[in-house]
């Protein structure tokens, strides 16, 4: 520090002590102020021993009130919101007099009020999101996702973390408890906190409906958010045995950590009634012990809450919620939910909205197993007499049997159709009927043909395209019109995010492409070369001594056999890639860009979309001729689902740019998430021969297409459409990013 | 030149610990003459098994690590020119012909592809190695046997072994083994507690949970022994994972934080 500052420090200090003295303070309490002043923060002490100086003149008292309310703030905000927070109320006592300072600062004894001047400083969870992510894949060994949300929760695929971590100075301190987060959340979907066995959940419901969740369990309480938190809190003191087992230093490093939470939470007579329940359990959590009595109505439950610490299902835990919430009812009083720092939230709607996620998925996957089954190919019709066995009967498969019977057809079953069919024990009858709806055409009718005229108005400049019809055997003329625009950029720095989420994978994955790269090759042995092979020669001398005939290949020669391949990746940006298809493909597209450009192979990207024959948009991501820059990248964040899939148009418009391109080998990759359909007549068996005709067109041009579908439904269509060895099915969306750069290593060595 | 096979006996017994019954299955092989192929990660006792299986059998034990600029004749022979007359000289792979022991190619994908060729004609029914350059033709006697190991884990398009190659061969699947087992081996090989073996196995098994995920491999059982064996040596817990485990899996910042992360909870 200056001596400037030394000694406006000095004089502060010493008109202070006057102030204090004529106050009739003693000696020693005037010490104490000082050494209370002097425990600040360095950068703090001269704005508090000024403010103290001003107080100072109206009463003595107020400086020791003040003082420990700056403290309190200290310890709640950051340093640098404790300053702005000061500096509020020094400017409120300059410009408004005492008394608004004084209100302004007794402010302070409420926690909530005063986190309200938290800055953003602090510890933000994009930072550490590749490591807290890689870290809790880690120790779960699943593949959790950590995203950022308003509070911690989990709807057990993802778990969720809110962006800014403030509550300490120190950032190790902010981190530990962002791992604390993930942590807790990840032993609610190890213990199955949210997840209850079917049994329990059915045991807890009034109402029975179909797939019953923890959802509707909670729905049933009255004091939603009251039952809630009793059950975060419940169950974290029943999963505590169990993170203790598998993270002991993480759980040793946790108690300092909870003492010195549990020191800022309120007494408990200072809240209402079923505050003070949750509150105290919560403490109870914390230490074991509680700031105050718990409220008489529900005392009875600390001898339960030691027995709960050992059982192994929810359904103790549901039991004990149960009794606690009903005591805690009786208890007159609004409810006010208080934040439970680390151990966070449970948001059950978005465990239930997640669930119905995945029966749908494997729905979906069984109705395309089923039309797996149907087009397979039929069997030796060995079991003749089965044929005339009646409907239900054909449905049922017996037990080690390979075989199924459907109308009359013997179908062999592979091992994974087996499994499911003997998992539901027969096939329900509305998924045989959808499975083998799939497929069917449409008529066009003249209200599409009409109706699709009006879309296309006010549109000119199209680029021409020919279509297939495969009931005429023939191309129909300029049928469609595609249309090249830019994706509009995006500005979420989503490359940014994708690359942080994928850190050290990228790394991996340039080293793989860049071995692809062929590093110039020395060849031995050569009849002619750039030099000697000093080996070949003593061997052909010993050879020439031995009396054999000796060999001629005796020089080195460098080759360089250089990569020459030109790529075209074909994006489908129709509206039912909206979601998780959407953002996968998007982060497949900078996972290959990243490697592409370790790579050096010529690429560009385009995205295609549409609605009708006259409207096929075709979307420029980025040209062959484009560099991966900064635009491109806020292209990639732009790409958002459109409308619907026309694909012949668009791999007819990527063949017309791939033929401009001068390479040896020309690659056309096409990323799409189903069947070809338009909002017209474009469906059906018309798109998919359409789509098979533009895709030979290709390979007769000498294109190499190669199609990555992610789908589960309706198999059966896609080695027709895309030739048997021409693509492959991703089943699960968010292996799209692993999977098309391995792909691609493959299709180009 | 001479070659006396006592040059590759295992004199002593090699520790080695079975994970389930590729003992019997190499046994049978060696009795039916049936070439081997030990397939697994890199550190999960490949090397170690071929040890303790010629110790077992009581056959000289022949490895070459295999690299890609080993020649045919490196593996056969070849003429050297000593004080101007020529002297022929056994590759490893006549060698252990000769002798009746077992050859053992580590690594054998790093090889170069017409040097694989070299060894079918040992690999099938013929059991035999043509010499070219002496005009000879080496019959296998029936206790000689030829085991390649390699590396799945590499996936790599350019180092993936071909089928005429493969399919001679009987493969003995490798993995890591057990936790129970796993503790038992770092026990023995670091004399390290069984306290800090399980907590060391733990910590495998979560960086094995990280393949794909941006780690290429998980742990392998000898990084493990490895920490083990600089706890035993008076390195602190996490130093010792660090240096010996997360610092050798990863290059990445990032990634090495989130193994310190790990270690620190677990230790």
């Amino acid at each position: 520090m200056s001596d400037a500052a030394d000694k406006r420090i000095g004089q502060l200090r010493e008109g202070l002590e006057i102030n204090l003295k004529l106050d009739f303070m003693e000696d020693d309490e005037i010490r104490d102020i000082f050494d209370e002043i002097a425990s600040f923060d360095p950068s703090l002490r001269q704005k508090i021993l000024a403010l103290s100086l001003s107080l100072s003149h109206a009463s003595s008292s107020f400086v020791l009130s003040t003082l420990a309310r700056i403290k309190k703030a200290r310890h709640i905000l950051s340093l640098k919101s404790t300053e702005k927070w000061l500096t509020n109320a020094f400017d409120l006592l300059d410009s408004k007099g005492i008394d608004p300072f004084i209100k302004f600062i007794s402010k302070a004894d409420d926690t909530e009020a005063l986190r309200k001047y938290q800055g953003t400083e602090g510890l933000s969870l994009q930072s550490i999101l590749p490591r807290l992510e890689a870290y809790i894949q880690g120790i779960s060994g699943l593949g959790l996702k950590v995203v950022q949300g308003k509070t911690a929760y989990t709807d057990t695929a993802a778990i969720y973390l809110p962006a800014l971590m403030n509550l300490y100075t120190a950032q190790d301190e902010n981190f530990l408890i962002y791992k604390l987060m993930v942590v807790h959340q990840w032993s609610r979907i190890a213990c199955s906190s949210l997840v209850p066995e079917d049994g329990i959940v059915r045991a807890f419901v009034k109402k029975q409906r179909n797939h019953p969740d923890i959802d509707s369990i909670f729905r049933n309480f009255q004091e939603r958010e009251f039952a809630q938190d009793l059950y975060v809190i419940l169950e974290s003191i029943r999963s505590r045995e169990f993170l203790v087992a598998e993270l002991p230093g993480l759980m040793r490093k946790t108690d300092e950590l909870e003492k010195s939470v549990f020191e800022e939470r309120p007494h408990l007579e200072s809240l209402s009634g079923k505050t003070a329940v949750a509150e105290g359990l919560f403490q109870y959590y914390l230490c074991g012990k509680t700031k105050g009595p718990m409220p008489a109505e529900v005392k009875v439950i600390f001898p339960k809450l030691k027995a709960l610490r050992q059982a192994k299902s929810t359904s103790s835990t549901f039991e004990l919620l149960f009794d606690i919430y009903h005591a805690g009812c009786c208890i007159t009083g609004k409810y006010e939910a208080r934040d439970l720092s680390f151990l966070g939230t449970i948001r059950t709607d978005k465990v239930s909205k997640f669930l119905r996620a995945k029966r749908t998925e494997k729905k979906k996957n069984y109705e395309g197993m089923i039309n797996r089954l149907l087009s397979a190919p039929e069997m030796e019709n060995r079991k003749k007499s089965s044929a005339a066995k009646t409907e239900t009967e054909e449905r049922e498969l017996k037990p080690d049997e390979k075989y199924l019977v459907i109308k009359g057809k013997i179908i062999e079953l592979d091992s994974e159709l087996r499994e499911i069919v003997e998992e539901r024990q027969g096939i329900p009858g509305g998924i045989l009927v959808k499975g083998s709806d799939l497929g069917a055409g449409s008529p066009v009718t003249l209200a599409d043909l009409v109706a699709e005229e009006e879309i296309a108005e006010g549109r000119t400049g199209g680029i021409p395209y020919d279509e297939w019809d495969y009931k005429r055997s023939g191309y129909k003329k300029h049928w469609c019109s595609v249309y090249e625009h830019d994706v509009y950029p995006g500005h979420e720095p989503f490359v940014e995010m994708t690359l942080g989420r994928y850190g050290a994978y990228i790394g991996l994955l340039r080293n793989k492409f860049e071995m692809l790269k062929r590093e110039p090759k020395i060849l031995r042995r050569q009849k002619d070369g750039d030099d000697i092979d000093i080996d070949a020669v003593v061997e052909a001398f010993s050879d020439m001594l031995a009396g054999l005939s000796p060999a001629e290949d005796l020089f080195i020669r460098i080759d360089r056999q250089e990569r020459n391949i030109a790529v075209l990746f074909l994006l489908d940006m129709s509206g039912s890639t909206k979601g998780w298809v959407n953002e996968a493909e998007k982060e497949a597209l900078v996972l290959m860009s990243e490697a592409l450009q370790a790579l050096g192979d010529s690429y560009a990207i385009y995205g295609f979309s549409g609605m009708t024959r006259t409207k096929c948009d075709y979307y420029r991501i980025k040209g062959f001729d484009e560099n991966y820059s900064a635009t491109i990248k806020k292209r990639i964040a732009g790409i958002e689902p459109k409308d619907y899939t026309r694909m012949g148009p668009a791999i007819r418009h990527s063949i017309t740019l791939l033929q401009s391109v001068e390479a040896r080998t020309r690659l056309f990759i096409i990323l799409s998430d189903g069947k070809p359909e338009d909002w017209d007549a474009y469906k059906g068996e018309y798109a998919i021969e359409d789509t098979r005709k533009s895709l030979i067109e290709a390979r007769e041009k000498g294109i190499h297409p190669f199609c990555i579908t992610i789908d589960k439904e309706a198999r059966s269509y896609l080695p027709h459409m895309y030739g048997e060895a021409n693509y492959t099915v991703i089943d699960d969306v968010r292996k799209l990013p692993d999977k098309i750069t391995e792909i691609y290593r493959r299709l180009t060595t | 030149m001479t070659v006396k096979s006592e040059d590759y006996m295992m004199e002593e017994e090699p520790y080695y610990r079975s994970v389930g019954d590729e003992i019997d299955l190499f046994a049978a092989a060696y009795l039916n003459r049936i070439p081997v192929l030990l397939k697994g990660p890199t550190g999960s006792g490949k090397t170690r098994f071929m040890q303790y299986m010629a110790w077992l059998h009581k056959r000289p034990l022949i490895t070459v690590s295999c690299h890609d600029d080993l020649t045919a004749s490196d593996l056969v022979g070849r003429y050297l020119v000593k004080g101007g007359e020529t002297l022929w000289v056994d590759g490893p792979l006549a060698r252990a012909v000769k002798v009746g022991g077992f050859c053992y190619l580590d690594e054998i994908v790093e090889a170069r592809k017409d040097t694989t060729v070299v060894i079918h004609p040992l690999a099938d029914d013929r059991r035999i190695l043509p010499i070219e350059k002496r005009g000879e033709v080496l019959k296998a006697p029936a206790e000689f046997l030829l085991a390649l190991s390699y590396n799945p884990g590499y996936q790599s398009v350019l180092k993936d072994l071909k089928q005429s190659t493969r399919q001679r061969f009987l493969a003995l699947e490798f993995s890591y083994p057990n936790r129970e087992l796993e503790t038992e081996i770092i026990v023995h090989e670091s004399r390290v507690n069984e306290e800090i073996a399980e907590r060391l196995v733990t910590f495998g098994e979560k960086t094995r949970n990280l393949k794909d995920r941006g780690l290429a491999e998980g742990a392998s059982t000898r990084l493990l022994i490895h920490a083990a064996q600089l706890i035993v040596s008076g390195i602190g817990q996490a130093e010792a994972c660090g240096a010996a485990i997360s610092a050798p899996l990863t290059d990445d910042a990032e990634m090495y934080g989130a193994l310190s992360e790990i270690v620190s909870s677990l230790f």
